[in-house]
């Protein structure tokens, strides 16, 4: 589904030409007093990866896009919100206390402790390697903040077809959790002419262990300038998920590599509802 | 031309070829295996790649920018298969290559040559999906359990021949430099030095070394040589201190790393290797562990693997006559990684892994010593087989010269991927209750 050619006079749109991912400039979009800017880069190189891993206190994940961002800033009353990979992995649990272990820990830990005259038993640098995220996107400390709500995201009107001006998918971290599954943090983003809804979800699959995702979705509505941020979790055991696609007739591998899917699949375990008004 | 050199044709041209030719192939190749050691034997010169992961379009860049086979000498080490789209056509190519010209090309084995790990990450479902049934990924599986452990290149040299071809020829100095070698040099796609590092040339007698420990480089070395402490991700440093043994040791390529239950090559050597690979035990570790800024050994934070730090590998290296361990299965940025004072070096070959991460990629290569008259010093790798010339404190063997090509990923025929601009999708609210 691509933007239909409508007629907005409201918005201009900057976008890269550059053919190689590593020159594509920042993508812009400003509608409505609303400035929405995306950056997709390479992982970053050895040197900053370093400079991560001591600003953070762990060891970043193995593909860590840093450059990347997604970024929505409303000009008048220059309140703005966030998403970069540094801001959520500094929301990873860094003490080992909420620390998975992989399906076959014990069984390898166990013969593995009986065969090393050694008896390695020290966990290196223990933290949270499943780098499980409830960041919601960072807002300026001088900026207005969330309050609680009741008020939910307008699903209605987010069901309409209206055009999309501007839509972007941003990854901020990735692991492979060495073969174990897959760990990642994305953002993504679309803009219509009179709101906005950007997803943040963090997904992972430990394999033959758990599903977790952490969803925040910021939705805007331009004329009230209104801001609701939804935070979800969501969470269940790998068994389980398994048995409830064996009873469907679903390519099952593929659905677990679908974080869409899933979210239909796994329970919720938590929800918070936020707004802001930007009006004077 | 053979029914061979037609299906490395066909392969090259990212065709696949029938399942009984395949059937056929992997029997070749298991009768050709089932010969190598555990820990096969590599004389230099020698270019060595680490992942692949089934990125076909950059396997033939790989061997545009390294040269191809039979000309080159290569040896891959390991995780040919899964995550990319092209495991198939990238892996029977190899195989291909490696039943044709078994003495120019080396296969290790990686952590993704297992059935486990393969139904998992790709490689089985490209399998169903191209051939319709699992026949061909069973005929792969079993060649993964013959493929060997690891390989001990012997006969390298410690100083690079320059290339030549300098970025900016206006410091590129052709007077010959006596009292220092190139150590080494790292290349872009188009064959342009981008770095070089030098160490002091070993003197042919031993007490002159002292005077060497701490030379300067002059002005007529390359200017953007000396004075620099290594390229990022190179332990190498422009300012010497480099060992003055009189050879370079063996080099020790394995796809992941050192294991706490082997302290020395011999103990690979007496791996039963042809199996499943275990989830415990050397042969796993070998294929799994990584290196970390660590004191001695450490257990993984996931619960499963080990971590082992600048003193193992210095160990081994001096208990084994080693110069350098040369290991994959990690993602570099740079393409490649050299840790503890140069004594082990990740290689990735993987440009733009999983076609959204961006990082170039490199192939290592390691000259041929042919001071000796091309002699190969037998420095394999064995404890306490050392001639004796090494002695007092000033321990280690001098390390190989290593040249680096680096390159991108392939402009490739984009079909069945990913597309580089994300389709614009009206994603929904969630529309579940608590």
């Amino acid at each position: 589904m691509c933007p239909r050619n409508s007629h907005v006079p409201t918005f201009t749109m900057e976008k890269s030409t550059a053919a190689s991912i590593t020159a594509e400039k920042p993508h812009s979009i400003s509608v409505q007093g609303f400035k929405i800017t995306t950056e997709k880069r390479p992982i970053l190189k050895a040197e900053p990866i370093e400079d991560m891993t001591k600003r953070l206190g762990i060891t970043p994940p193995e593909m860590i896009f840093g450059d990347n961002f997604v970024s929505i800033k409303h000009e008048k009353s220059s309140w703005g919100i966030n998403f970069n990979a540094f801001d959520a992995l500094d929301r990873v649990d860094k003490t080992g206390a909420s620390m998975l272990k992989v399906a076959y820990s014990k069984e390898w830990q166990r013969s593995s402790r009986e065969k090393t005259h050694e008896g390695i038993k020290e966990v290196v640098k223990p933290f949270d390697w499943s780098y499980t995220t409830d960041y919601t996107g960072t807002v300026r400390a001088d900026n207005r903040s969330f309050e609680p709500t009741t008020k939910t995201i307008p699903l209605e009107l987010l069901k309409r077809p209206d055009p999309i001006l501007f839509f972007d998918e941003v990854i901020l971290y990735e692991d492979e959790l060495a073969d174990n599954g897959i760990t990642m943090l994305s953002c993504k983003i679309r803009v219509m002419p009179a709101r906005l809804l950007l997803l943040s979800r963090f997904f992972l699959r430990l394999d033959n262990v758990l599903f977790r995702l952490r969803d925040t979705r910021v939705y805007i509505d331009f004329e009230s300038l209104e801001v609701i941020r939804e935070f979800q979790s969501k969470e269940l055991d790998y068994e389980t998920v398994q048995q409830t696609l064996a009873t469907t007739r679903d390519d099952v591998p593929a659905v677990m590599r679908d974080p869409n899917r899933l979210s239909e699949i796994l329970p919720l375990r938590e929800k918070r509802l936020e707004r802001i008004s930007l009006e004077d | 031309m053979g029914d061979l050199d037609r299906a490395i044709a066909q392969l090259r041209a990212c065709r696949l070829i029938p399942e009984t030719q395949v059937r056929e192939l992997c029997y070749k190749a298991r009768e050709l295996l089932i010969e190598e050691g555990n820990v096969v034997c590599v004389d230099a010169p020698v270019t060595i790649c680490g992942d692949i992961h089934g990125q076909f379009h950059d396997l033939m860049e790989l061997f545009r920018v390294g040269g191809d086979v039979p000309d080159t000498n290569y040896l891959f080490m390991g995780d040919f298969v899964d995550r990319g789209f092209y495991s198939l056509e990238s892996f029977l190519l190899l195989l291909c290559l490696k039943v044709r010209y078994p003495d120019r090309i080396t296969l290790i084995r990686g952590n993704h040559e297992s059935r486990q790990i393969t139904t998992v990450y790709g490689f089985y479902d490209e399998c169903i999906r191209k051939y319709g049934s699992a026949n061909v990924w069973r005929y792969c599986c079993e060649v993964f359990d013959y493929l060997a452990l690891g390989a001990l290149v012997l006969g390298t040299s410690s100083e690079l021949e320059p290339t030549g071809l300098a970025m900016n020829d206006s410091t590129q100095s052709t007077m010959p430099i006596d009292d220092v070698e190139l150590e080494t040099e790292v290349l872009n796609s188009k064959g342009e030095v981008t770095y070089s590092s030098y160490r002091p040339r070993q003197s042919a007698s031993s007490d002159t070394s002292a005077e060497n420990r701490n030379i300067s480089p002059s002005g007529d070395i390359p200017s953007q040589a000396p004075l620099r402490t290594g390229a990022p991700g190179t332990g190498a440093s422009g300012e010497g201190g480099g060992s003055y043994s009189s050879r370079t040791g063996a080099v020790l390529c394995v796809h992941g790393g050192l294991s706490p239950l082997i302290d020395t090559v011999d103990k690979i050597r007496l791996i039963d290797r042809k199996q499943e690979v275990p989830h415990e035990g050397a042969m796993c570790d070998l294929l799994w562990s990584d290196p970390d800024e660590i004191d001695g050994w450490g257990l993984s934070p996931r619960g499963a693997g080990f971590l082992f730090g600048g003193d193992i590998v210095k160990q081994f290296n001096y208990r084994n006559d080693l110069s350098l361990i040369a290991r994959a299965h990690q993602l570099v940025m740079e393409g490649y990684k050299e840790m503890f004072d140069g004594g082990i070096v990740t290689v990735w070959s993987a440009p733009n892994y999983c076609y959204r991460c961006g990082n170039v990629a490199s192939i290592l290569e390691l000259g041929e010593d042919t001071s000796n008259g091309g002699t190969v010093t037998r420095s394999n790798g064995d404890y306490g087989r050392s001639n004796g010339v090494m002695t007092g404190d000033k321990p280690g063997v001098r390390s190989p010269g290593r040249r680096y090509r680096v390159f991108e990923a392939a402009a490739q025929d984009t079909r069945g991927m990913p597309a580089k601009k994300p389709v614009a999708d009206y994603f929904l609210p969630s529309q579940q209750a608590i």
